[in-house]
């Protein structure tokens, strides 16, 4: 990994990727990342399909724990606590490190609903302050306006982008510290893609934020910091500029143009 | 005819033996069509015959004891006395056992299977219950009357005699001496064999759910017992209910099991430890003997409630599924 000294002074860590490797079955997927994800930051991981992306962000909330043969090494501090420790109590972390994926996920229940489900699991509200959470969040994720005045009916009678939408306020109403972005925008159109990167650059006021994306684009506008990873390596890490302006290592540069990948 | 004209304009520009092809492809589609049709009537025709047959070989019972059948306890071949009302009872209340008992387990079982069991204990798990599916029901029945109606009778019986004695209104569900023969005994043997209908469509159920819902929902910090009754559950109610409903139908017309150790006695006792008779047995036990048109149209009317029963239960399913549907936003 080449890395250029960064204007890192008086950030700071939220997440610290030390040495990770990352295994399905006995296939080796991440081969000794290491990496800060830094706080209140846009940080974009790029890379062609099959690099270890979506994998390393499902490590960071410890989602590969549902599946008995994947497993990982290495150590992911957060907030001086290391994630992959067995011990770790992953639905405290999972509340703390929220996650929103490729395709939009309502739950099969209201709208309202599937705000609500998530804050209710961590916090006894009357319900109206319920309601006053609900509203918060929808407003948040920039969807109340269009739902306020059918909270009842099933988060699955919405379009696909006001689903992730509503998926996003979900996330961020159980009040994350760190929210995952697995492709958020890939089965989206354009104005809706538009609407959840506004969203995005709103959020890091608060959030920080990782992101998956194949769009160069996307990566270029929302981040502040951009991964570039390879068959499992991290490439290249820096200021999402100095990524797209003048990358270090060759194989970016052949990424981001469009050479490869 | 717009069709034939438009054939026309089309085909103006088509030589005779492209034409003549076309002509055979349409004459074997409408075959085909044909062939298809008469497949879906047969079974519209099938149905209807069965009602019919049933309906009209019941009129000498029913119109010879009118409403009267359906409220009648007494079953009597030789004042020829006929009532339906044991036998009705009979099948509810063996199919509610076995249900109380079927569903829970097997749901049980299904979530075990689909979101905790370890991956090598998922196959034999899974073999065991298709397995249990395919025993044959007089093989429940000998199993249930020599082996576990005894157990039932000298080990679970006296005790829960003893156990619901003090209870006011129970005591009388569980009293009297223990026959180890019964209702509740063939509750339970109807449980045991629809157990692995309720468990196979719960667990083919519970694999459609999403993945990546699964993961949202442990995304958010929620715990295994969490994700299956708030997403799980949730998501496959059509599927978990279609498979309580196809164990309930199963078990409203099981026949030999049942038979063997009910006690095939015709008269309602508030004890669920007597015995008692369901229609389905009421018929197989007594249809050699049934001599004379009044018992014989008897049999039959019992077979016709039983088809009226069963028919209830799926439009019963199919509104409860609709109302759950509008309540869900759908």
């Amino acid at each position: 990994m080449t890395q250029t000294a960064m204007n890192t002074a008086g950030m700071a860590e939220k997440i610290s990727i030390r040495n990770l490797k990352f295994f399905y079955g006995d296939n080796l997927a991440l081969k000794t990342i290491n990496l800060p994800l830094y706080e209140k930051k846009v940080t974009a991981f790029i890379g062609p399909s099959g690099c270890g992306k979506s994998t390393l962000l499902r490590v960071l909330n410890r989602m590969y724990d549902l599946y008995p043969r994947q497993h990982a090494e290495g150590e992911v501090m957060f907030d001086g606590q290391n994630v992959l420790d067995p011990n770790q109590d992953r639905n405290m972390l999972r509340a703390r490190v929220g996650m929103v994926f490729q395709k939009p996920t309502p739950f099969p229940m209201s709208i309202y609903e599937n705000i609500a489900f998530g804050i209710r699991l961590y916090e006894n509200l009357s319900r109206s302050e319920m309601d006053g959470r609900v509203e918060a969040a929808l407003t948040r994720g920039a969807l109340w306006k269009e739902v306020k005045d059918k909270l009842n009916s099933s988060g699955l009678s919405l379009s696909g982008g006001q689903q992730q939408r509503l998926c996003i306020a979900r996330t961020i109403a159980v009040r994350p510290e760190v929210v995952l972005l697995d492709e958020p925008c890939s089965a989206l159109d354009p104005i809706s893609t538009a609407k959840i990167e506004e969203l995005i650059d709103e959020l890091t006021t608060e959030y920080t934020i990782a992101i998956v994306t194949h769009n160069m684009q996307q990566a270029a506008r929302v981040s502040d910091y951009t991964a570039f990873m390879y068959l499992g390596e991290l490439i290249e890490f820096d200021e999402t500029t100095k990524i797209f302006t003048s990358p270090s290592d060759k194989r970016t540069q052949d990424y981001i143009t469009g050479r490869f990948g | 005819m717009v069709d034939a004209a438009m054939t026309g304009v089309i085909s103006a520009g088509m030589d005779s033996a492209k034409l003549k092809r076309m002509r055979r492809f349409r004459a074997g589609d409408a075959t085909f069509r044909g062939l298809t049709l008469g497949a879906a009537l047969l079974v519209l025709l099938l149905l209807g015959g069965v009602i019919i047959s049933l309906i009209h070989g019941s009129i000498p019972a029913l119109s010879t004891y009118g409403f009267g059948f359906l409220t009648t306890q007494s079953w009597n071949p030789v004042t020829e006395k006929f009532g339906a009302m044991a036998p009705i009872y009979g099948t509810i209340v063996t199919s509610f056992i076995a249900l109380l008992i079927a569903v829970p387990v097997g749901i049980g079982i299904a979530i075990f299977l689909t979101e905790l069991c370890p991956p090598w204990l998922k196959r034999p798990i899974g073999v065991a219950i298709e397995l249990l599916a395919g025993i044959p029901s007089i093989i429940y029945g000998i199993w249930g009357l020599f082996v576990f109606a005894p157990f039932f009778q000298t080990n679970i019986q006296p005790y829960l005699i003893s156990f619901f004695e003090p209870i006011p209104i129970l005591n009388s569900f569980f009293a009297g001496p223990p026959y180890g023969i019964g209702i509740l005994t063939a509750g339970f043997i109807l449980a045991i064999m629809v157990l692995p209908f309720i468990t196979s469509i719960t667990r083919d159920v519970f694999d459609t759910v999403p993945a990546v819902l699964k993961e949202a929902t442990y995304g958010l910090g929620c715990t295994t017992s969490e994700v299956v009754t708030k997403v799980v559950l949730p998501y496959t109610r059509v599927g978990v209910i279609g498979g309580v409903m196809l164990g309930l139908g199963r078990a409203l017309g099981e026949t030999m099991a049942v038979t063997f150790v009910i006690g095939n006695a015709h008269k309602i006792s508030a004890s669920i430890m007597a015995p008692g008779t369901t229609i389905s047995a009421s018929i197989a036990n007594e249809f050699t003997e049934a001599v004379g048109d009044l018992y014989t149209s008897s049999l039959i009317a019992l077979g016709l409630i039983l088809f009226v029963i069963t028919f209830f239960v799926l439009a019963a399913a199919r509104l409860l599924l609709m109302r759950m549907n509008v309540k869900a936003g759908n």
